[in-house]
This record gives C-alpha cells, structure tokens and sequence, in this order.
C-alpha cells in the first residue's frame, strides 16, 4: 500500500480509500439470499465524481445544502460521495419524514437539490410543493420508480455529469481541493424536541477526527454489516470508518437480519439495543426449544461463562467501581479472583468451545466486536453478551458531538458503563444546580469521581453549532463546553456511566427521541386522568402511569372507592383504554411512536412536596424512583395491553 | 514401574465401556456421507495427512519407545497409541486453531476406517521385537502358560466392535439432525468426564502411582502427541499447502482417538500389561488435551491474518458468485499468501461450507 496521509476532509478520505483499497469491495447490496452485487472503491470513487459533476451542472455550489430523504442503500452513499466532492454539505433525513419536519427542514436549510428514495416521497414533496419555494431539483433514488416531470432520475445525472467528465471536466477536483477542514460536511435534524427540529452542523474536522476513536481496527478482510438508519450520524460515522478502513458495508434489513448475519459472517457492526434484545430472544427461545441436555449443557456453559468473564474483569480492574477501593480490599479479593479464574478455566475452555460458540454462531461466528449506542443496553442483556464471548462495546453519543464521546475498548470494557472518554476529548462533570465542576476538581477527594452532575464535553468532535440559532448554540455550548443534558458519574476506574437525563425527553430503544410533555397535556384533557407521567426511556415503546380521577369514573358508573378498586375493574380499564386511544392517536397529530401502548394505575394520587412542587409541577425523577417496580412491571409482560 | 494390582476394577471397565460407546456414538452423530464424498475433494491433503499418521506417527512412537528405553509392554501401548486413527477431538481444536475443519473430519473419518487394516498391520510390524522381550521375559519367570502374541484377531474385532456404535450414530444424523447435535453435545463432554474419571479413579486407589510413575512415561506420553503435531506442520508447510491445511493435518497427526485405544486394551490384552497400556493411553489422553489447548492458542495467533483473508475471499465467493476475483490491494497479502501455490487465491481454495 502507499504512504497513508491522513485525510483532512471526508472528500479527500473517499478519495484516500480508492486509491488504497482500489478493486476491494466497498458495498454489497443483497439482490437474493446469495446474490449481492459488490461495488469496488475504485467505482464508488469514478461514479461519485460523475454525480459531483451533474449535481454542479444541476448548480449545486460549495457549501450548498443537498437534501437526501431515504433509508440505507447503495444511492444514499453515492449521492454522499457526490455532495463531499461538490464541496457542499449533505442533509439527510429517514423516509419516515413528516410532512412537517420536510417543510421545515427543505425551508431551514435552504436546500435547493435533494435526493428522495422512493416514489411515495416523490409524491410526498410534489404534494407540498406549494410551500417549498426554494426547492428546484428532486432526483429519484430507486432505478426502478417512475419520475415525475421536472423531476430527474438517479442515472440521468449520474450519465449527465459523467459525459462532462469525459469531455474533460474537472471541477469536482477543483472543489475538493477547496474544502476546508472547518466546513460543513453535514446538517443533521434531530427529531423535534419542542416543536422544530434542530440543524446540528457537523464538520469535516468534526467527522475526520472520529476515525481515530473507533475502538476496533478494521482492514480490508472485514466485513461490516449495517442495519441502522445511515441518517443517524452513529451509523453514519461507522459507514465512514469501514470505507476508511477498506473494508466492506453489507446492507441488511430486518426482514433477513437473521440469514444476513449468517452469510455475511460480519466481522464488526454498529447496533442498537434493541437488536440485541432481539437476539437475546431468538437464542433463548432456541434454548427453551431444545432438548433438555442441551438446555442444561447451556446453562452449565452460560455460569462457567459468567464466572470466567467475572474473574477476568476483576483481575484486569474492569469491574464497575462506583465507590473508591482501598488497597487491602482489593489485594484478597484479587487472589480469591485468580483463584476462581484458574479452577474454571479448565471447565470454561471445554464448555467454550462445544456449547458457546454454537450460540455465537446467531451473529455469523466471526464478529470481534460490536459497539452499542443510540440508548442505554439494558444490563441482563450487556451482561448475557459478554459472558457467551461476544464482547459487546457500549459507547456514548449525541448527534452534537458526530457522535462518539466514550466507548468500551477491549482493555476497558467495564459492563455497566460506557468506557473511558475517546482521545483528544475532555469530560466534565457539573453540577445541576450550583455549574460547580465536580470532576476532575482537585478539593474534592478522588477528583471527584463517583460524583453525579451534568456531562460537558470539549474536544474535535463537538459541532460548530445549531445552524441559524444562535441562541440556542450559546446554551448548548457555553465557554466551549458542550453540555450534553445527561447526568452521568466518572467511576474509580476512569469510565463514564450514564445516570439519566437532566431533561425529561425520552430515547426509546430504536433511537427515536419523543418529548413527553405535548402528549402528557393532550392526556390531561381526559377527565379520567388527574395527573400522568410517560415513560419508556431506553424501552422499546412509552407507556404511561396514570392517576385516574375516581369521580369521572363514578360518573360513568364505575363504584370504586379507591384506585385498588379500581385497578380490578374490568370496564374501567376498558373505558380508559378507549379514552388513551382517542386522545392519543394519528388523527390527533402523534407519531407512530409517540402512541400509548401500555398503562398502569397508579395506587396513590400526586401530592405536593413529594411527586409535585409548590407549583403543582410534577418531579419526574421522583416519580420514577418511587414507581420503579411498576414502570419495571409495565415493560416486563411482553403483550401490550393498549391494542 | 510396576502396577502391582488391577489399574481398574472389572466394574470400572464396564462404565469406560459404556462411556467409549456413547462417545463413538457421538462421533458417528457428527458425520454424514457428504463427509466421504469430500476424501476425493481433498487428494493432495489427505495423501500427506495419511503420511504423517500412518507413516510418521508409528515411527515416532517405536523411536521414542527407544530412546525412552520403555519396557515392552509400554513400548506396545506407545506404539498402539502411535497407529490409532484420529477422533472427534482434533476436529474441535482444529477449528479453534481456524484449519480446515472439512479437511479434518475427511481425515478422521478416512483413518478410522483404514485403521482396520492399517493398525494390525503397523502394530505387528514395529512391536515385533517388544513381544519377542516379553515372551524371554515370560519364560526366564517362569510365569508362561502360553505364547506371548499380539492379539491381532481381538484387534480387528474391537476396531469393527467400535465402529458400530459410529454407524448407528450416521444411521441417527440421517434420521433425526436435532437430536444427534444432542448425542454429539453429550459425547463431547463425557469424552472429557472420562479422562477426569480414570485419573481421579487412579488418584484414589493407587495416589501414589502418579509419583512412581517414571520421568520417560510423562515424557513418552507428552511427546508422542507434541512430535506428532510438530511434523504433520512442517511436513504440510514443506509440500506448500494452504496455512489452514497445515494446522489442520498437524492436530490430526498429533491428536489420536483415544477411545478406541482404551477398548482394544480392555478387549485384547490380558493383565499385568492391560493395566500398564492402560495407564500409559490415560496419561496421553490427559496431556495431549493441554497440549492441543497451547498449540491451538498458538495457531490461533500466527494463523489469523491468513485465516481472515481465506474466510472473507470465501465469503466473497459465496455472495458475489463463483466468478467473482478478489484482488487484494498490492502489498497488502505478504509474498507467501499471494504465492498462488499457497493456495490463498480464491479458487484453489474455494472450500465449500460442508453442507
């Protein structure tokens, strides 16, 4: 291979990566179960260059903003190809848009070209045309839609800029070479917290200096599969990292995850909480299914697992260390550590080999590693993982920092946190109320660790700003520090855990971020409800507690003299069901996601100084601690009462 | 070193019986005709593999019995345990150390049944002058009733006797694949609970056998396996094959089926010397699994930069279809991987997942 200069913009790494990786594979789109259609470097390079080429002639200018609506496929990363060698900067966004959130984002941003995936966005945007001033060229990702007029196809640029190309046309290179590493290379919308969605802007630098943090190095014999929406930017920068890296992205769907992880025998991928638990299930329930040797040979297998793994994290110092640990604490703990370690290593080298890798066979037999982010990795599953061998790296991240602040090494996988902070990025830990620094502060003993306060962040990958609120840029980003709104602790072995949000929105575990106020309002118009809370962070759906309100109840004809009564009642739950769905529905302006799926009564009302202030607001955190069990009750019956 | 009394009692023997059975049985579960059909696949591997265990591993075992200088009954059971055909066991370490596990069952399954012919013939062959010491010895005590010969009739019976269970195990993969993975499973770990049971029944009745036992026998035991592994690597590397052959055809050289030692003992020899051979297969059945553990690791680490160019150019092969070249940057294969003749090149080696 050539002398490697790192890259200074993401045009200038793709343009690394074809010459260094040359006829190796970079993508693979599944046609069949065994048929994918591989693209080399070298191709995604020519092809991207003459896509540049049109999208210029289309008038498309540096740091213009190129709008691409749609999902995972081999045209969203040439079209990303095409707007870094325009110099301009790329606006992506899932093909579950809202009419709203396209008005909003194509008007914000200014976008004049945009890309749409499918023929029902096509439509989408005809329909909304009229308040789309500024927008003039929609070109059509699926080769197999029809265009509307004035619209163009992928291809039709596509030959348009690469017979320009043939008859010596080189403005492409010419705007390469004129990015600054201090450009944009992308504007993110994030998911309307109150209201309108927020343009988080992105840079080149920001993006280049994450290819140093990812913890596993990959190479040209790896294989990376991606099921992630690649309009996340967590996805998005592992897609930059495997093409940086030579090695190639295999796109799967979660229709054929299962045979994908099979044939494509993935080296490494970016995942989610939520596949997990997925997986976690499909073995189980192969394990339940199987015939009771088997199911006792994996549970002997699964302990042995758990007490090799457990001994190894003591020795190596990864255990999760909230609180100091003295020296004459560690020293017999440690001995008895290697004392287990050695008398189940025997046992676990049999049971390894026979029972467990039969089971890590689910994900393809070959993966090295997988980082998690996007939401917190519930413990049973983090714990399951990487006691049957496959080390799971949870890592830490918001749009606003491209994503990667701390992940999990193989040296600090510490299970219950999310490893030590990346190179180059400092942490701080602040407290709410006072913005006193509490780690690292030299008064405090320890630094300051095991102190719980907001997490600030200042390093390379920390945005330029929210683009065209200054306002908002300011409060997030105060004497350059970026405040993440998550409160979290440094632990004694210098990993970062996440505690909570200082905000109240809610990640559930696909990603989707949902403020709970708007619908807890619309839910308090209900007479049935005194006072409610949504829940559901981390989970794969809210759910709500309610305090039902006992006298519109006995207006309906409901006898109940308390809400234990109550609770028993068949047609309550019926009349409140009725009720959750009519307030919170399509009709009424909520997302698919945003819809009430679970429920539960709540056995005492709401009283001030307690769940609520003096201004009868309620104190989430509060709630949540006291209803612990019940919200832990409300998620753990996997049927949903709300149908 | 003498075993005064009986290594195991009559009792024991019938439990080793029993668990030799349900551990060939096992073995039978995890074949299954394809594996035949893939010997012819593998004509170049499987010529030099049947060298180094036939040819070399017999050799070995009489050299050591030599140099050891081994009395004639451990000399024998070196010997018989030089000629065993391979096991299940080299096909699971063979798959840690990332070798061509297709190649190791093809050879396992090849050596059991050539065994029938080759292991009375080899064993004849090179402990000839043992038996002659034996029978000198036999007569200068006084204690012969009869001729001292190796049982070559019990042999091939008990090679054919062990080969039942395997058959019936085949007979279950075809029937019913669920529940052979289960015999397989099992199998596999009785496979490990009878090398535990035979020492710790040796630890508690005859404990101080372990100290008596002479340095030679720990060595004969350790070394018959370790010299096996090392040559089948060397003798592989020396005719060019790909890096997974080679680890494949050593841990089948060095690694023998061990079950099948302990029944032609139990069904072919008589006492005292039942229980000398015996003790000396428990040994080698413990060692060479530690053995196998360290040069497993080892492979594990010098074999997985080959190991993941093989497996991503087959992946490539198996979802970008059969014409489909991978062409590796330049530079980037090392000179003896981007050897054609080393076999890494896509389709000398395009060894087809065993369906």
């Amino acid at each position: 291979m050539e002398e490697d200069i790192p890259p200074h913009n993401v045009a200038e790494l793709y343009q690394r990566s074809a010459s260094l990786y040359e006829d190796m594979p970079a993508f693979a789109t599944r046609r069949k179960e065994f048929e994918w259609i591989p693209v080399s470097f070298r191709e995604l390079y020519s092809q991207g260059l003459a896509l540049a080429t049109g999208l210029i002639d289309l008038g498309v200018e540096a740091r213009d903003h190129v709008g691409i609506f749609g999902d995972n496929r081999f045209e969203w990363i040439l079209s990303d190809y095409a707007i870094q060698f325009c110099g301009a900067v790329s606006v992506p966004r899932g093909r579950d848009v809202t009419d709203e959130e396209l008005i909003y984002i194509i008007n914000h941003a200014n976008i004049r070209v945009a890309f749409v995936e499918t023929e029902a966005l096509q439509a989408k945007i005809q329909n909304l045309r009229s308040q789309l001033k500024g927008l003039q060229e929609v070109i059509l990702h699926d080769p197999d839609g029809t265009v509307l007029e004035g619209n163009r196809s992928f291809a039709d640029v596509k030959a348009l800029g690469g017979a320009l190309r043939d008859r010596g046309d080189r403005t492409a290179e010419e705007r390469i070479n004129d990015i600054k590493s201090d450009d944009l290379f992308t504007l993110i919308y994030t998911s309307g917290t109150t209201g309108k969605p927020k343009g988080v802007m992105l840079t080149h630098a920001n993006m280049v200096s994450q290819m140093q943090v990812i913890p596993i190095k990959l190479s040209c014999t790896d294989r990376v599969l991606s099921i992630l929406p690649i309009w996340h930017i967590f996805e998005r920068v592992f897609e930059v990292y495997t093409l940086y890296s030579g090695s190639c992205t295999y796109y799967t769907s979660v229709r054929t995850l299962g045979e994908d992880l099979r044939n494509v025998e993935p080296t490494f991928m970016g995942s989610a909480p939520r596949l997990w638990e997925g997986l976690h299930k499909r073995i189980m329930d192969g394990i339940k299914a199987a015939h009771p040797v088997r199911r006792a040979l994996f549970h002997i297998a699964y302990f042995l697992g758990s007490q090799y793994q457990e001994s190894l994290f003591y020795l190596r110092n990864n255990h999760l260390k909230m609180e100091p640990e003295p020296f004459w604490q560690r020293v017999p703990l440690w001995i008895a550590n290697a004392l287990r370690f050695i008398l189940v290593i025997p046992w676990y080298g049999f049971f390894n080999a026979t029972v467990l890798e039969n089971i890590r066979l689910v994900t393809g037999g070959s993966l090295k590693a997988t980082v998690s982010g996007g939401g917190a990795l519930p413990l049973e599953i983090d714990r399951f993982f990487n006691y049957i061998g496959i080390p799971v790296l949870e890592g830490y991240g918001l749009t606003e920092t491209s994503p990667v602040v701390a992940v999990r090494t193989e040296m600090d996988l510490v299970i219950g946190t999310i490893g030590p902070t990346v190179q180059d990025t400092e942490i701080r830990i602040v407290d709410l109320n006072t913005n006193e620094v509490l780690y690292p502060n030299p008064n405090l003993p320890h630094q300051g660790r095991g102190m719980r306060g907001e997490i600030c962040i200042r390093g390379p990958q920390v945005m330029k700003g929210y683009y065209r609120e200054p306002e908002m840029t300011d409060k997030a980003i105060r004497d350059g520090w970026f405040h993440t709104g998550d409160i979290g602790m440094m632990t004694f072995n210098n990993c970062m855990k996440i505690l909570g949000r200082s905000k109240s929105t809610i990640v559930l575990s696909n990603g989707e971020n949902l403020e709970p106020e708007p619908i807890e309002l619309r839910l308090g118009q209900s007479p049935y409800i005194d006072h409610c809370m949504v829940v559901g962070q981390d989970q794969r759906h809210i759910g709500v507690l309610i305090v039902p309100n006992l006298e519109s109840f006995r207006e309906a004809g409901i006898q109940a003299d308390s809400i234990d009564e109550l609770m028993k009642d068949p047609t309550a739950h019926k009349i409140m069901g009725e009720d959750i769905r009519t307030q919170i529905s399509s009709s009424t302006g909520f997302r698919g996601f945003e819809l009430i799926r679970e429920y539960r009564f709540v056995p005492d009302a709401f009283k001030v100084g307690d769940e609520l202030t003096d201004l009868h607001k309620m104190k989430r955190h509060v709630v949540a601690s006291k209803y612990e069990e019940l919200i832990h009750e409300l998620y753990s019956n996997g049927a949903s009462s709300l149908k | 070193m003498d075993i005064e009394t009986q290594l195991l009692y009559p009792s024991d023997q019938i439990i080793l019986g029993i668990m030799i059975f349900i551990i060939m049985f096992g073995m039978g579960a995890s074949l299954t005709l394809n594996d035949f059909r893939a010997i012819g696949r593998h004509s170049r591997g499987m010529l030099i593999g049947f060298l180094s265990q036939f040819g070399f591993m017999p050799l070995l075992a009489l050299g050591l019995a030599i140099i050891l200088d081994l009395s004639p009954s451990l000399a024998i059971a070196l010997i018989l345990i030089g000629c065993l055909p391979g096991g299940t066991t080299s096909n699971i370490f063979t798959y840690f150390s990332k070798g061509s596990v297709a190649l190791s069952i093809a050879m396992t399954t090849a050596s059991t049944v050539v065994a029938i012919i080759m292991m009375p013939l080899l064993l004849e062959l090179y402990s000839a002058g043992f038996v002659q010491q034996i029978q000198s010895g036999m007569i200068a005590d006084g204690s012969s009733q009869r001729d001292f010969v190796i049982p070559t009739g019990d042999i091939v019976g008990s090679l054919i006797l062990v080969l039942v269970p395997v058959i019936m195990g085949m007979i279950l993969r075809r029937r019913s694949p669920g529940w052979a993975k289960t015999v397989e499973d099992t199998a596999g770990f009785l496979a490990i609970i009878v090398i535990l049971y035979l020492l710790v029944t040796v630890l508690f009745r005859h404990s101080a056998l372990f100290l008596r036992t002479p340095v030679e026998i720990y060595a004969a035991a350790t070394f018959i396996g370790l010299f096996g592994i090392l040559f089948g690597y060397w003798v592989a590397r020396a005719f060019r094959l790909p890096p997974i052959f080679q680890r494949a055809i050593s841990l089948e050289t060095g690694i023998q089926n061990t079950p099948v030692a302990f029944a032609i003992i139990l069904l072919s020899f008589t006492d005292p010397i039942l229980s000398q051979m015996l003790w000396l297969a428990i040994l080698y059945s413990a060692l060479i699994v530690a053995v196998s553990s360290g040069v497993t690791l080892y492979y594990r680490k010098i074999g997985k930069f080959d190991w993941e160019v093989y497996r991503n150019t087959l992946i490539h092969d198996r979802l970008f279809g059969e014409d489909y070249l991978t062409r590796y940057p330049e530079g980037f294969l090392p000179p003896r991987l981007a050897d054609p003749s080393q076999g890494t090149i896509p389709r000398l080696l395009a060894e087809k997942s065993r369906a």
